[in-house]
């Protein structure tokens, strides 16, 4: 270093490859954004807690709904026929959905937090407009369209995501 | 939505004609470290300029140039916020204005939407559109992730991180429900790898059969590697200028029509709904497909089509004066994302009916020398999908036939050798003898965005 450079460079030096003559430098990455659930946040508390919350339109002037909508799962807190607050109902135990699609997952993208292979399951319900995806929790169980699933809730250890709910095979 | 009020049909009345005039682009690579963005998009708009067939010199071009609106899918892959800025700057277009356009995979469809509308309207006469995709900063494993975050980050993004595991699902509901034969699907990668053989642009161009296809490793069950599409490094662009703007650069300009739809990002939340009807189409023609869909417990449009696709094409083919897609458009570039969104769009466009999309390509219209030949570019899974580039390269591919340009473009000794290529010993034309109608597809993932645009003769 030259005694003229009196201000320090603090950064890493850049790791650099000669491709085709250009030069390729390494620019690594990692930052942690604070993401927040919102006004959904009772959906992921409340897998938490082993229960599955759905919002639904009560509002007597929607046009879709009439007061009386179906369940939306994933749920919105706000209705997007009429933007009147939803209201929250948990779903009955024993939960039980139909598998619509599916698909075997051989490789994620990076940073994928299920290990592969894995079943990744469509499902849909009675009375929900809705048809929102899941896994199941063994990738032993092959699923079929129309088969019954029911929830296995993450209770322990949760993740704090949306993975704190799978299903099984009924 | 899913019911429509009158407003919400209102079909585009542009104040002027628009017409696409020129265009240019790069080769397209899984990784070009040779050359920064900018000059790789600096090269797509040299080309742009210097077209050979235009009246007036490159510098004469610049000169008229008064608008520029630039494509680019994802800061996250480029890592460079406004990126339009640096780019409009290396091009040399300061003071004029520019905006950038994002609506992820549709993007290039969206960025042509813009500029049309901004001719059509007056705002300019005489605009470029360019698009671009550096995608190799990254690995591909996080690219794909990179990607996944364009679906929902709370419900969905989590679940695999690749866009495969979304459109599978998609596979598996039409496989089962309009009983696709998946040699179908493996018949597609086959054509249009196979046409991308012809390409100087290509990435991916390979004569591979369909067993080899299925026979490929699988990515998401049941899509293999090769129903999927590149992972590109590239750009492309277009001028788009009014018709007395257009007549004096072009003896053969190209009329442009263009709209677009959305849908729901989370495929998961498509409510049933029903079918809004092209103009061949009447209240009749879905009724034994409404009783075969309710009787698979599904509905429209499901995991089996794309409303946005559907409405893009509604509005698109009322301006342009379409009533028989399959008859009136004589090529098609469709927006090849996986194999099976290629198929599923058939019925959106009205290629076929709903329910037998498999018959475009089982009946032999989708191949070269069909009735209606798609992806003779070779498409994303053959050629491209720089993401901010795809429906602008889509655009020119159509335009380039229109003019009778295929072979100027594909097949002279020097475009091969201007990407470091040498053209294949059988090097096949894919010109579509007296073209005068096309469309493309520009496709954002699992249909959030959907552009289709119509490009005509208009000399």
């Amino acid at each position: 270093m030259s005694e003229e450079q009196v201000v320090k460079y603090t950064g890493e030096p850049a790791k650099v490859k000669e491709v085709n003559g250009a030069w390729v430098i390494d620019f690594p990455r990692a930052f942690t954004h604070h993401h927040t659930y919102g006004k959904l946040t009772p959906y992921f508390k409340g897998l938490t807690e082993g229960k599955l919350m759905a919002t639904k339109c009560t509002n007597p002037k929607c046009n879709i709904s009439k007061g009386n909508g179906e369940m939306w799962l994933p749920p919105r807190a706000d209705c997007p026929d009429c933007y009147a607050a939803m209201e929250w109902i948990e779903l009955k135990q024993p939960i039980v959905g139909t598998i619509y699609s599916y698909t075997e997952v051989k490789r994620g993208g990076t940073g994928v937090e299920i290990e592969v292979p894995y079943y990744q399951i469509d499902i849909k319900f009675e009375n929900c407009c809705t048809i929102p995806k899941g896994y199941l929790c063994d990738s032993r169980d092959e699923p079929k369209i129309g088969a019954k699933v029911t929830p296995v809730f993450r209770t322990e250890n949760p993740s704090h995501t949306s993975l704190d709910i799978s299903w099984k095979s009924l | 939505m899913i019911k429509f009020g009158p407003g919400n049909l209102r079909v585009p009345k542009w104040t002027r004609p628009v017409y696409m005039v020129s265009a240019g682009m790069t080769d397209f690579r899984k990784k070009y470290p040779e050359k920064k963005l900018e000059e790789l998009v600096l090269e797509a708009v040299k080309m742009c300029v210097e077209d050979p067939k235009l009246k007036k010199s490159a510098q004469e071009v610049r000169d008229m140039i008064n608008f520029a609106c630039y494509g680019e899918f994802a800061d996250h892959f480029q890592d460079q916020l406004l990126c339009e800025a640096k780019v409009h700057d290396y091009l040399g277009l300061d003071p004029l204005f520019n905006v950038g356009i994002k609506t992820g995979g549709a993007t290039g469809g969206s960025a042509i939407l813009m500029g049309s509308s901004i001719v059509a309207s007056g705002q300019a006469n005489c605009c470029l559109v360019a698009g671009w995709e550096r995608m190799d900063e990254v690995d591909t494993w996080t690219g794909n992730f990179y990607i996944s975050t364009a679906a929902c980050k709370d419900f969905e993004t989590r679940l695999a991180r690749i866009y495969a595991s979304y459109y599978a699902p998609m596979a598996r509901r039409f496989q089962q429900v309009y009983n696709l034969d998946e040699k179908v699907r493996a018949a597609v990668a086959v054509k249009n790898r196979g046409y991308a053989c012809s390409s100087p642009f290509a990435q991916q161009p390979g004569k591979h059969t369909i067993e080899e296809v299925l026979e490929g490793p699988v990515v998401c069950d049941p899509l293999r590697m090769l129903e999927c599409c590149a992972m590109s490094v590239g750009s492309a662009a277009v001028i788009l200028c009014d018709e007395e703007t257009a007549f004096k650069l072009s003896d053969n300009p190209v009329k442009v029509y263009i709209a677009g739809g959305s849908h729901t990002l989370r495929v998961s939340d498509r409510r049933d709904m029903e079918i809004p009807l092209l103009p061949n189409e009447d209240e009749h023609t879905y009724e034994k497909l409404y009783k075969d869909i309710k009787s698979s417990d599904g509905r429209w449009p499901g995991f089996e089509s794309f409303l946005a696709a559907r409405f893009a094409a509604y509005l698109t083919y009322q301006m342009a004066g379409i009533e028989n897609p399959i008859e009136e458009l004589d090529l098609v570039e469709l927006h090849d994302a996986f194999t099976i969104s290629d198929i599923q769009t058939y019925g959106d466009i009205g290629l076929t009916r709903y329910g037998e999309e498999p018959s475009y390509i089982t009946s032999g219209d989708a191949y070269y020398g069909g009735k209606c030949p798609a992806n003779l570019s070779g498409g994303l899974i053959g050629t491209m999908h720089a993401v901010g580039a795809t429906g602008i390269f889509s655009a020119i591919e159509v335009m380039w036939q229109l003019q009778n340009r295929y072979d100027e473009f594909h097949g002279a000794d020097e475009m091969w050798k201007k990407f470091g290529k040498t053209k294949p010993t059988d090097w096949k034309s894919l010109q579509v003898e007296n073209a005068k109608k096309g469309l493309w597809v520009s496709h954002a993932g699992v249909g959030s965005h959907v552009t289709v645009g119509v490009l005509e003769k208009g000399w």
